[in-house]
Protein backbone atom coordinates (compact mmCIF):
# COMPACT_ATOMS: atom_id res chain seq x y z
CA UNK A 1 0.00 0.00 0.00
CA UNK A 2 1.38 3.38 -0.96
CA UNK A 3 2.03 5.64 2.03
CA UNK A 4 0.16 8.92 2.07
CA UNK A 5 -1.04 11.46 4.55
CA UNK A 6 -3.82 13.95 4.18
CA UNK A 7 -5.26 16.58 6.39
CA UNK A 8 -8.68 18.13 6.48
CA UNK A 9 -9.83 20.88 8.77
CA UNK A 10 -13.51 20.81 9.54
CA UNK A 11 -14.50 23.46 12.03
CA UNK A 12 -12.15 23.10 14.96
CA UNK A 13 -11.37 19.47 14.19
CA UNK A 14 -8.23 18.53 12.31
CA UNK A 15 -8.67 15.16 10.64
CA UNK A 16 -5.52 13.38 9.54
CA UNK A 17 -5.71 10.24 7.49
CA UNK A 18 -2.64 7.98 7.57
CA UNK A 19 -2.13 5.25 5.00
CA UNK A 20 0.67 2.71 4.59
CA UNK A 21 3.82 3.25 6.61
CA UNK A 22 4.86 6.17 8.74
CA UNK A 23 8.59 5.85 9.19
CA UNK A 24 11.91 7.67 8.94
CA UNK A 25 11.67 7.87 5.15
CA UNK A 26 8.45 9.87 5.11
CA UNK A 27 7.90 11.40 8.56
CA UNK A 28 9.18 14.74 7.28
CA UNK A 29 6.44 14.78 4.63
CA UNK A 30 3.87 14.18 7.33
CA UNK A 31 5.34 16.92 9.50
CA UNK A 32 5.10 19.38 6.61
CA UNK A 33 1.47 18.42 6.08
CA UNK A 34 0.79 19.05 9.77
CA UNK A 35 2.09 22.60 9.56
CA UNK A 36 -1.05 23.42 7.61
CA UNK A 37 -2.95 23.48 10.88
CA UNK A 38 -0.39 25.64 12.62
CA UNK A 39 -1.99 28.83 13.93
CA UNK A 40 -5.53 27.48 13.45
CA UNK A 41 -8.00 27.19 16.31
CA UNK A 42 -7.88 23.42 16.60
CA UNK A 43 -9.55 21.76 19.58
CA UNK A 44 -9.36 18.18 18.33
CA UNK A 45 -6.69 16.37 16.36
CA UNK A 46 -7.89 13.04 14.98
CA UNK A 47 -5.49 10.51 13.46
CA UNK A 48 -7.47 8.09 11.29
CA UNK A 49 -5.18 5.07 11.21
CA UNK A 50 -7.29 2.21 9.83
CA UNK A 51 -4.98 1.80 6.84
CA UNK A 52 -1.75 2.52 8.68
CA UNK A 53 0.24 -0.71 8.62
CA UNK A 54 3.38 0.35 10.41
CA UNK A 55 4.71 3.15 12.54
CA UNK A 56 8.26 3.75 13.75
CA UNK A 57 9.63 6.25 16.26
CA UNK A 58 10.01 8.88 13.53
CA UNK A 59 6.23 8.77 13.09
CA UNK A 60 5.56 8.89 16.82
CA UNK A 61 7.80 11.93 17.05
CA UNK A 62 5.60 13.78 14.60
CA UNK A 63 2.56 12.94 16.73
CA UNK A 64 4.36 14.34 19.78
CA UNK A 65 5.35 17.37 17.72
CA UNK A 66 1.72 17.93 16.75
CA UNK A 67 0.64 18.02 20.35
CA UNK A 68 3.59 19.99 21.75
CA UNK A 69 4.09 22.59 19.06
CA UNK A 70 0.90 22.95 17.08
CA UNK A 71 -2.03 22.45 19.35
CA UNK A 72 -1.11 22.18 23.02
CA UNK A 73 -4.69 22.45 24.17
CA UNK A 74 -6.25 20.06 21.69
CA UNK A 75 -7.52 16.60 22.53
CA UNK A 76 -5.81 13.98 20.37
CA UNK A 77 -7.58 10.87 19.05
CA UNK A 78 -6.23 7.72 17.44
CA UNK A 79 -8.98 6.01 15.54
CA UNK A 80 -9.17 2.50 14.07
CA UNK A 81 -5.50 1.66 14.58
CA UNK A 82 -4.36 -1.85 13.73
CA UNK A 83 -2.84 -3.95 16.46
CA UNK A 84 0.75 -3.55 15.20
CA UNK A 85 0.47 0.23 15.31
CA UNK A 86 -1.39 0.27 18.60
CA UNK A 87 1.28 -1.88 20.24
CA UNK A 88 4.02 0.57 19.29
CA UNK A 89 1.95 3.51 20.52
CA UNK A 90 1.37 1.76 23.84
CA UNK A 91 4.99 0.68 24.25
CA UNK A 92 5.99 4.33 23.88
CA UNK A 93 3.44 5.45 26.45
CA UNK A 94 1.67 7.69 23.93
CA UNK A 95 -1.68 6.06 24.65
CA UNK A 96 -1.85 8.16 27.80
CA UNK A 97 -2.39 11.37 25.85
CA UNK A 98 -4.56 10.04 23.04
CA UNK A 99 -8.11 8.83 23.14
CA UNK A 100 -7.97 5.42 21.45
CA UNK A 101 -11.17 4.62 19.56
CA UNK A 102 -12.41 2.12 16.99
CA UNK A 103 -14.58 4.72 15.28
CA UNK A 104 -14.43 8.45 15.87
CA UNK A 105 -16.72 9.70 18.60
CA UNK A 106 -16.40 13.29 19.72
CA UNK B 1 24.85 -16.09 6.15
CA UNK B 2 24.13 -13.15 3.90
CA UNK B 3 25.76 -9.76 3.92
CA UNK B 4 25.47 -6.48 2.13
CA UNK B 5 26.68 -2.93 2.54
CA UNK B 6 25.21 0.42 1.65
CA UNK B 7 26.22 4.07 1.84
CA UNK B 8 24.78 5.22 5.18
CA UNK B 9 22.06 7.42 3.72
CA UNK B 10 18.37 7.70 4.43
CA UNK B 11 17.58 7.08 0.76
CA UNK B 12 18.96 3.54 1.20
CA UNK B 13 16.98 2.72 4.35
CA UNK B 14 14.21 0.94 2.52
CA UNK B 15 16.64 -1.26 0.58
CA UNK B 16 18.49 -2.12 3.82
CA UNK B 17 15.27 -3.16 5.54
CA UNK B 18 14.07 -5.08 2.48
CA UNK B 19 17.29 -7.10 2.56
CA UNK B 20 16.75 -8.02 6.22
CA UNK B 21 13.04 -8.76 5.85
CA UNK B 22 13.68 -11.00 2.81
CA UNK B 23 16.12 -13.02 4.93
CA UNK B 24 13.67 -13.27 7.83
CA UNK B 25 10.78 -14.20 5.55
CA UNK B 26 12.69 -17.30 4.51
CA UNK B 27 12.85 -18.31 8.17
CA UNK B 28 9.07 -18.40 8.38
CA UNK B 29 8.49 -15.57 10.83
CA UNK B 30 4.84 -14.67 11.33
CA UNK B 31 3.81 -11.20 10.13
CA UNK B 32 3.69 -9.62 13.58
CA UNK B 33 7.27 -10.64 14.30
CA UNK B 34 8.41 -9.49 10.86
CA UNK B 35 6.94 -6.11 11.72
CA UNK B 36 8.90 -6.07 14.97
CA UNK B 37 12.11 -6.92 13.12
CA UNK B 38 11.34 -4.12 10.66
CA UNK B 39 10.84 -1.67 13.51
CA UNK B 40 14.00 -2.58 15.43
CA UNK B 41 16.15 -2.57 12.30
CA UNK B 42 14.77 0.76 11.16
CA UNK B 43 15.55 2.35 14.52
CA UNK B 44 19.08 0.97 14.65
CA UNK B 45 19.83 1.84 11.01
CA UNK B 46 18.41 5.36 11.29
CA UNK B 47 20.72 5.90 14.25
CA UNK B 48 23.73 4.93 12.15
CA UNK B 49 22.54 7.03 9.19
CA UNK B 50 22.00 10.10 11.36
CA UNK B 51 24.91 9.94 13.77
CA UNK B 52 27.74 7.58 12.75
CA UNK B 53 29.39 9.80 10.15
CA UNK B 54 28.95 13.46 11.02
CA UNK B 55 29.88 15.57 8.02
CA UNK B 56 31.38 12.77 5.95
CA UNK B 57 30.09 9.80 3.97
CA UNK B 58 30.36 6.24 5.28
CA UNK B 59 29.05 2.73 4.93
CA UNK B 60 26.71 0.54 6.90
CA UNK B 61 27.23 -3.22 6.77
CA UNK B 62 24.45 -5.68 7.45
CA UNK B 63 25.01 -9.36 8.15
CA UNK B 64 22.08 -11.74 8.56
CA UNK B 65 22.51 -15.25 9.87
CA UNK B 66 20.50 -18.00 11.48
CA UNK B 67 20.23 -18.29 15.24
CA UNK B 68 20.50 -22.05 15.64
CA UNK B 69 17.65 -22.69 13.22
CA UNK B 70 15.22 -20.94 15.54
CA UNK B 71 15.56 -17.33 14.57
CA UNK B 72 17.70 -14.65 13.01
CA UNK B 73 20.76 -12.70 14.04
CA UNK B 74 21.15 -9.32 12.40
CA UNK B 75 24.41 -7.47 12.78
CA UNK B 76 24.59 -3.80 11.87
CA UNK B 77 28.10 -2.36 11.64
CA UNK B 78 29.60 1.02 10.90
CA UNK B 79 33.10 2.47 10.97
CA UNK B 80 31.95 5.77 12.40
CA UNK B 81 32.64 7.43 15.72
CA UNK B 82 32.58 4.95 18.64
CA UNK B 83 29.08 5.05 20.07
CA UNK B 84 27.04 2.62 22.10
CA UNK B 85 23.39 3.64 21.71
CA UNK B 86 22.37 1.12 24.39
CA UNK B 87 24.09 3.23 27.04
CA UNK B 88 21.87 6.17 26.30
CA UNK B 89 19.38 7.05 29.00
CA UNK B 90 15.98 5.59 28.04
CA UNK B 91 13.14 8.09 27.63
CA UNK B 92 10.82 8.56 30.58
CA UNK B 93 7.58 7.36 29.04
CA UNK B 94 5.62 8.23 32.16
CA UNK B 95 6.18 11.94 31.60
CA UNK B 96 3.13 13.87 30.46
CA UNK B 97 3.17 14.59 26.75
CA UNK B 98 3.93 18.27 27.20
CA UNK B 99 7.25 17.36 28.77
CA UNK B 100 8.14 14.32 26.71
CA UNK B 101 11.54 14.49 25.08
CA UNK B 102 11.70 13.66 21.43
CA UNK B 103 14.92 11.59 21.44
CA UNK B 104 15.79 8.09 22.57
CA UNK B 105 12.49 6.49 21.67
CA UNK B 106 13.83 4.48 18.73
CA UNK B 107 16.42 2.43 20.58
CA UNK B 108 13.99 2.01 23.47
CA UNK B 109 11.49 0.40 21.04
CA UNK B 110 14.17 -1.74 19.40
CA UNK B 111 15.11 -3.18 22.81
CA UNK B 112 11.48 -3.92 23.57
CA UNK B 113 10.66 -5.81 20.39
CA UNK B 114 13.83 -7.88 19.96
CA UNK B 115 14.77 -10.89 22.06
CA UNK B 116 18.36 -9.70 22.32
CA UNK B 117 20.12 -6.46 21.48
CA UNK B 118 23.79 -5.97 22.24
CA UNK B 119 26.64 -3.66 21.31
CA UNK B 120 30.28 -4.41 20.71
CA UNK B 121 33.18 -2.31 19.50
CA UNK B 122 35.31 -4.56 17.32
CA UNK B 123 37.94 -3.99 14.63
CA UNK B 124 37.36 -0.25 14.90
CA UNK B 125 33.68 -0.70 14.15
CA UNK B 126 30.45 -0.24 16.05
CA UNK B 127 28.52 -3.48 15.94
CA UNK B 128 24.95 -3.89 17.07
CA UNK B 129 23.62 -7.41 17.22
CA UNK B 130 19.89 -8.00 17.11
CA UNK B 131 18.37 -11.41 17.71
CA UNK B 132 14.77 -12.46 17.17
CA UNK B 133 13.38 -15.95 17.62
CA UNK B 134 10.53 -17.20 15.45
Amino acid sequence: MESKFSIELSGNIAKLTLVGRLDATNAAVFQEELKKISGQQVTKVVFFAKDLEYIASAGLRVMIFAKQKLCQDAQVYLVGAQEAVLNVVKMSGLDTFMAIQDTFQE
Amino acid sequence: MEKISFPAKLENLEAMIDFIIAFAQNKKFPDDKLNQIRLACEEVLVNVINYAYPGSPGEVEIVCSEAGGKGVIIEVMDSGIPFNPLEKEPPDISQPIERRKIGGLGIFLAKKVMDELSYERKENKNSLRLVKYA
